[in-house]
């Protein structure tokens, strides 16, 4: 099953049109932080921040929706999340908290949470919401895509990025510049090349664009805590939803992108099998 | 008659220790001599020619019973190395740390003395009322030092981070709601206590020494220390007995040339105004310096600025003098000395709090039925898991050729 174990597949959008001006597509991960945020199910939230609008994401805890929504957005570089978990669950006093998390890091999470290795930090995650992942760049790779091969003069001219419709975009006084993916191969973080998860399989709930029109989501609910938060802001009126047999592309997309990441990755670890490399567990 | 009595390894305290008592025909004590038998440590070693900021990650590892007084000395001493002023909100979350570290540490002693005191009926009250306020005290060691064991956020210039408000809040709300659960614990063990000693026929001055005390804080610490007053004899001239001073593994720590107490009941009397002197007082004082420590707690916490920033800049080459780091912890006085030059540590050395306390706990046994000895040691709590066991092992097939420190 390339899209893991899920309980349902809904195309969706936040209701909330100050959410919408800042997310990436249907600001699904913003108005579930903001949701779980004011009822209390989390106290705070691990996610990815750009503070200083250079694109370079900064792990950052936040504990109200105004923050949630200033960090809102796709950051197209990696970002060590997880490395301020500790950190939250210390000085931030956080109890029950919230991560926004890449394919690979749900899968360390849920690692850290199988082993008794951490000490009261991974048992305070209440709400893990991953986001589908093809593979990261290093900021050195996007500030060459920006400079070397759109011609800007930096990639802080950039005011939107984007992955779609088979280009890396980049926006610059309103205009679209795009690059097709297959130019970006060879610059993403080598570790990308043997991950077998596009969708996030141990959130408990995945989201990512693919699948869904402009503007809205495709999300996965997977774990009981992960559905009843979702139906809970759903029923609180926050997001709208569609079923994914009423919208195009539709699920057959993102299966396709799921299991093209598995077959072409997976020829990828075989090969370095055989070269004798070391090789992830994959679960 | 002369009869010898002893006890290895004295039971229920952390580490392994020797006591020998000369009794005379009534079993009456006439010579105590307690002495440690684990020779290594080794980690004052292990830190030379290391950058500065190593010293308090491996000094903590010291001990895993009072690790945050050998953090907290390790940072001061190497702060006070390096000529580095801590920021005042770093000062305060320390004073937190410390304080709170403190009350869990009593409590552990309680659980350790339990069988001595608490009634069979009462027993399972008091290990729980144990586990519930360690379980309150070291939520706020991990949430201001990073971890109740082996804090990792207490740093050289203060601390890695300052809490929130959020998190000052949830701090300040947990131990206000602990205080109802502290007064009945320390009732109920001073309670326990006090109907035991009667039933036991234990004679109230049990184990009073008119030592000097050491105390440099109420509840936190000093960085200086009177080098001058301060000196170190060997085992071997301190004990009478030859073989005792041949087995005896801690140099004697002297203060004017004379053995000293320190701990819980030095620092009540010294700055609490506490009077009573021997076992029962010792215990007492434990008892009620959890809730000075309870006191200055709060206060600090209530006193940090979260805005604040708690961390200083500085320049880790250092000063080339010997920088102190002198923590009251839960057994007593904890000194560090360090010093840092070209940004390596040049001088490392620890006397840790039952160091002091040794010369002066075998004497406190004398006078007494030997019966009451072991009861005289756990008073004092003592702790001597900052040192280890050393044994000789064969290479080929790991049998153990030599182990003559310590058979339990």
């Amino acid at each position: 099953m390339p899209l893991g174990t899920y309980k349902e597949a809904l195309s969706a959008r936040s209701t909330d049109k100050k959410i919408l001006d800042v997310s990436q597509d249907g600001g699904i991960v913003s108005a579930l932080l903001c949701y779980a945020l004011d009822e209390g199910i989390i106290e705070g939230a691990v996610v990815a921040g750009t503070p200083d609008d250079d694109w370079r994401p900064i792990p950052t805890v936040v504990t109200s929706a105004d923050e949630v929504i200033a960090a809102a957005g796709t950051k197209y570089s990696m970002s060590p999340t997880l490395s301020a978990l500790k950190e939250a669950t210390r000085q931030y006093g956080l109890e029950k908290i919230g991560v926004v998390a890449t394919p690979c890091q749900t899968q360390g999470l849920r690692k850290a949470q199988a082993y008794p290795l951490t000490r009261f930090v991974v048992n305070k995650i209440k709400l893990m919401i991953g986001i589908y992942c093809m593979e990261n760049f290093p900021m050195a790779s996007l500030d060459t895509f920006a400079t070397a091969k759109l011609g800007f003069d930096s990639l802080t001219d950039a005011t939107k990025m984007d992955i779609g419709k088979g280009k890396f975009w980049l926006t610059k006084d309103g205009e679209d510049s795009g690059l097709a993916i297959k130019e970006t191969h060879g610059y993403e973080q080598a570790g990308c090349n043997i991950c077998m998860d596009y969708v996030a399989e141990w959130a408990d709930v995945s989201t990512g664009s693919v699948g869904s029109p402009d503007g809205w989501s495709t999300v996965l609910t997977r774990t009981d805590d992960g559905e009843s938060v979702f139906k809970a802001a759903v029923d609180a009126g926050l997001i709208e939803t569609k079923p994914m047999d009423e919208v195009k592309p539709g699920l057959p997309l993102l299966e396709k992108l799921a299991k093209g990441k598995k077959d072409k990755n997976g020829k990828e670890r075989e090969r370095r099998a055989k070269l004798g490399l070391p090789l992830p567990v994959e679960y | 008659m002369k009869d010898r009595v002893v006890i290895s390894p004295t039971t229920r305290q952390e580490g392994h220790a020797e006591l020998v008592m000369e009794v005379d025909d009534e079993g009456i004590v006439t010579k105590g001599m307690y002495f440690s038998i684990t020779p290594v440590r080794g980690l004052e070693k292990m830190v030379l020619s290391k950058a500065p900021e190593t010293a308090p990650v491996l000094c903590q590892r010291i001990c895993g019973v009072c690790p945050i007084p050998h953090t907290l000395a390790s940072a001061e001493a190497i702060d006070q190395a390096l000529g580095i002023e801590i920021p005042k909100a770093a000062r305060l979350l320390r004073e937190a740390t410390l304080a709170a570290h403190n009350i869990n540490s009593a409590a552990i002693h309680h659980f350790l003395v339990a069988p001595d005191f608490v009634p069979e009926e009462l027993f399972a009250t008091a290990v729980d009322s144990v586990s519930n306020i360690r379980k309150n005290v070291q939520y706020v060691v991990d949430m201001i030092a990073g971890e109740g064991i082996h804090p990792s956020d207490v740093r050289v210039g203060g601390m890695a981070r300052n809490i929130t408000p959020f998190a000052k809040e949830r701090l300040i709300e947990r131990m206000t709601a602990l205080k109802s659960d502290l007064e009945a614990h320390i009732e109920l063990i001073k309670n326990c206590v006090a109907e035991s000693a009667e039933k036991m026929g234990m004679p109230e001055d049990l184990g009073v020494v008119n030592q000097p005390l050491l105390a440099v804080h109420p509840t936190y610490g000093v960085n200086e220390f009177d080098m001058d007053a301060f000196s170190e004899v060997l085992p071997e001239a301190w004990y009478d007995d030859p073989e005792v001073g041949k087995r005896g593994c801690s140099v004697i720590p002297l203060i004017n040339g004379t053995n000293v107490e320190t701990g819980p009941r030095a620092r009540m009397e010294k700055y609490q105004g506490f009077k009573g002197k021997g076992v029962i007082a010792q215990h007492v004082a434990r008892a009620d310096e959890m809730m000075k420590n309870y006191e200055a707690c709060l206060e600090a916490l209530d006193a940090i600025d979260p805005a604040a920033s708690a961390r200083a800049d500085y320049d880790p080459r250092g000063t080339g003098e010997l920088g102190f780091g002198i923590i009251e912890g839960p057994r007593g006085t904890n000194a560090h000395m360090a010093k840092v030059e070209d940004g390596k540590i040049k001088f490392y050395s620890a006397i840790v709090p039952t160091t002091w306390n040794i010369p002066t706990m075998g004497p406190a046994t004398e006078g007494f039925h030997h019966e009451f000895g072991p009861h005289v040691i756990r008073a004092y709590d003592p702790c001597l898991s900052c040192a280890t066991h050393v044994m000789v092992v064969d290479d080929e097939d790991k049998s153990i050729l030599k182990n003559e420190m310590v058979r339990i």
